[in-house]
């Protein structure tokens, strides 16, 4: 839905101000971001993927810009723009529109232009207090507008890290698998390839020269990678280096020199994989993974404790509360908890609000280190159909 | 008695190409008025106008509808058309006009032969350049669906107007998505196809477009075509 009538345009920003008014009243500043950013952030940050869903466009003096996809990288600008230091702590809020292209084709639920209102808080110590925060102020909005049959996802990027570290694995491994688990699709069979011993590369480079590779002599190394291309006629064209290419190569030699993954620690993070459901029940099932496994601590579990009780001390009703231990694996910038709200009339596929950690996006937008940040946003046109779909 | 219109590419070999096929299976396409014009018709068919337009001017033309029948490239319906599906008809693919959209890496990065490895070197190449691999391509679309599908977002795409195959000896880009009959010029631009790295396998088809006005008659006219061009012998 599109604000083309008045009543429409109307009923929105009723709705917009009463959200605004609980944010502002929680301590959280209003500000009003350019609709109009450069791209190459959102595209750095986000990823190409993001650019097939950006409205980017060139203006007369070349410059590549963007109507802003969401107004969370562009509140990050913002805050970097008015602090030197970028972990100051500030908590916003904004009310906007944000553009988005639907390759399906655009519809109600998922509109090309659409409002959102949402909460962007950066440089909390108190990690879980700031998360519960920023959740409960969500469910308190939508709730003061009246909706009262909403249902809340959780999911947590940090926890899949903390299972592997539990898990007992070498860091080689670990990093692995943290990149695969960012792929659904394709983690199960990685996880089939890790643990089989098989090679998971298939460069044609002869055994000879890989075998010739050795980290603790790069020179020698780059002169042997040097020889072969030689050998074979191959030029040296791009902007990539020799160093480059044998550092790689010495990376690959390393990791197929590697144990495979232990069957066990591969069992371990199947398992976690498959949890879903409510959140206190999925606490007790990784409470069990994580005391049978290897590397036992409990400092993850102490994590999905504490913020499961501080959201029932901020009065948010646990057993409408769901944990999803593959939700949010393919989310653009998270790195932590993330979550959503749904309606009951409104399906899995049209969330009323989402959101967040994002500790790495404060960098990736020119900061020089990564800042702690949690926020969430409401699709607003989404709750105003939910909202007259339970008033009719 | 409602007129159908049908697009041929305007020049080059597709253009001989599409004409030879035609004339194989008894379609004689002939120019209308002067030799240089852009109309022309088909002998014995007077009720369809023929028009010669440029390839990625007849993929927009059946997106929009304005034409029934184009001849042009997969790979140009599939890159400017994001729901092909739904939009146009695949009528009959033509045996010729083959090429291949594919990602091609310099022939020296020995360290990588699959999009996996692409991922590998994405991060490194980041941290010593600041920025993330480009990719120079004219087809935006296609690499980004395709790197997509690969869980592969890790790149930036530099777009290309020609010469792609240039791009990376000349430092403007450090791997290609480019069309490629041979491969001829990828070697000898130094590139090298990545093992998984074939995003389509392209030709000449005749496209119906699903959003054009269509009648009984013009339907009719457009089952004809298709199979006399399916009986036709290949070149």
């Amino acid at each position: 839905m599109s604000a083309e009538t008045t009543r429409e345009f109307e009923a929105l920003e009723a709705q917009a101000q009463t959200l605004m008014s609980v944010f502002t009243k929680a301590g959280y500043e209003a500000v009003a971001p350019a609709i109009i950013q450069p791209a190459d952030v959102f595209l750095d940050v986000i990823g190409e993927s993001l650019r097939a869903r950006t409205y980017v466009f060139t203006d007369p003096d070349g410059a590549e810009l963007c109507l802003r996809p969401d107004i969370t990288v562009p509140t990050c600008r913002l805050h970097l723009a008015r602090h030197v230091d970028p972990a100051t702590p500030a908590r916003y809020c904004y009310r906007g529109a944000a553009f988005r292209f639907q390759p399906q084709g655009a519809d109600a639920s998922h509109p090309r232009e659409f409002r959102q209102a949402g909460i962007e808080r950066f440089g909390d110590a108190e990690r879980e207090a700031a998360e519960a925060d920023v959740i409960a102020i969500v469910i308190k909005a939508i709730e003061k507008l009246g909706l009262k049959d909403w249902t809340l996802r959780l999911g947590d990027l940090g926890l899949f890290s903390s299972i592997l570290d539990v898990a007992g694995i070498s860091p080689r491994w670990k990093k692995r698998l943290d990149d695969a688990f960012l792929k659904p699709q394709s983690f199960r069979e990685a996880l089939k390839v890790f643990t089989s011993g098989a090679s998971t590369t298939r460069l044609s480079v002869p055994a000879a020269l890989l075998a010739s590779l050795d980290s603790a002599n790069r020179a020698a190394s780059e002169t042997a990678v040097a020889t072969y291309l030689d050998d074979n006629a191959i030029e040296l064209i791009g902007t990539r280096p020799l160093a480059d290419i044998t550092e790689h190569l010495i990376g690959v030699k390393e990791s197929g020199d590697e144990k495979p993954l232990a069957a066990d620690a591969a069992a371990l993070i199947g398992r976690y994989t498959e949890i879903s459901g409510p959140a206190r029940t999925a606490g007790a099932k990784i409470a069990e993974l994580v005391n049978g496994a290897p590397a036992g601590s409990s400092a993850a579990l102490e994590t999905y404790d504490r913020r499961l009780a501080l959201l029932a001390n901020a009065g948010i009703d646990l057993d409408r509360v769901t944990f999803s231990a593959e939700f949010g694996r393919s989310l653009e910038y998270y790195t932590g908890l993330v979550f959503e709200v749904r309606a009951k009339t409104l399906g899995p596929q049209s969330p009323l609000a989402t959101g967040g950690r994002y500790d790495g996006l404060m960098r990736a937008a020119g900061a020089d280190a990564d800042v702690a940040a949690v926020g969430a946003a409401i699709h607003t046109e989404r709750l105003l159909a939910a909202l007259q779909g339970a008033a009719s | 008695m409602s007129r159908l219109t049908l697009a041929i590419p305007s020049k080059g070999r597709l253009m001989e190409q599409t004409t030879d096929m035609f004339a194989r299976a008894g379609l004689i396409v002939r120019k209308v008025g002067h030799a240089r014009g852009y109309r022309g018709e088909i002998e014995g068919l007077p009720d369809v106008d023929v028009a010669y337009v440029s390839s990625s001017e007849i993929a927009e033309a059946l997106k929009v509808g304005s034409i029934h029948l184009g001849i042009t490239g997969e790979d140009l319906i599939r890159e400017n058309i994001s729901d092909a599906v739904t939009r146009i008809g695949f009528v009959h693919k033509l045996g010729f006009g083959f090429a291949d959209v594919v990602v091609a890496v310099p022939a020296c990065w020995i360290d990588v032969s699959t999009v996996a490895d692409l991922e590998d070197i994405a991060m490194p190449f980041r941290r010593r350049h600041g920025r993330w691999p480009r990719v120079a391509t004219k087809y935006m679309n296609l690499t980004r669906r395709f790197f997509a599908s690969k869980g592969f977002g890790d790149y930036r795409i530099v777009e290309s107007a020609g010469a792609t195959e240039g791009a990376p000896a000349a430092g403007t880009a450090e791997l290609i998505v480019d069309i490629t009959t041979t491969g001829e010029t990828l070697r000898a631009n130094g590139l090298r196809i990545l093992d998984d790295g074939v995003i389509l396998k392209s030709e000449a088809n005749l496209l119906a477009s699903n959003v054009a006005a269509w009648t009984p008659e013009t339907r009719a006219l457009c089952e004809d075509i298709g199979e006399r061009l399916a009986r036709a012998p290949r070149a």
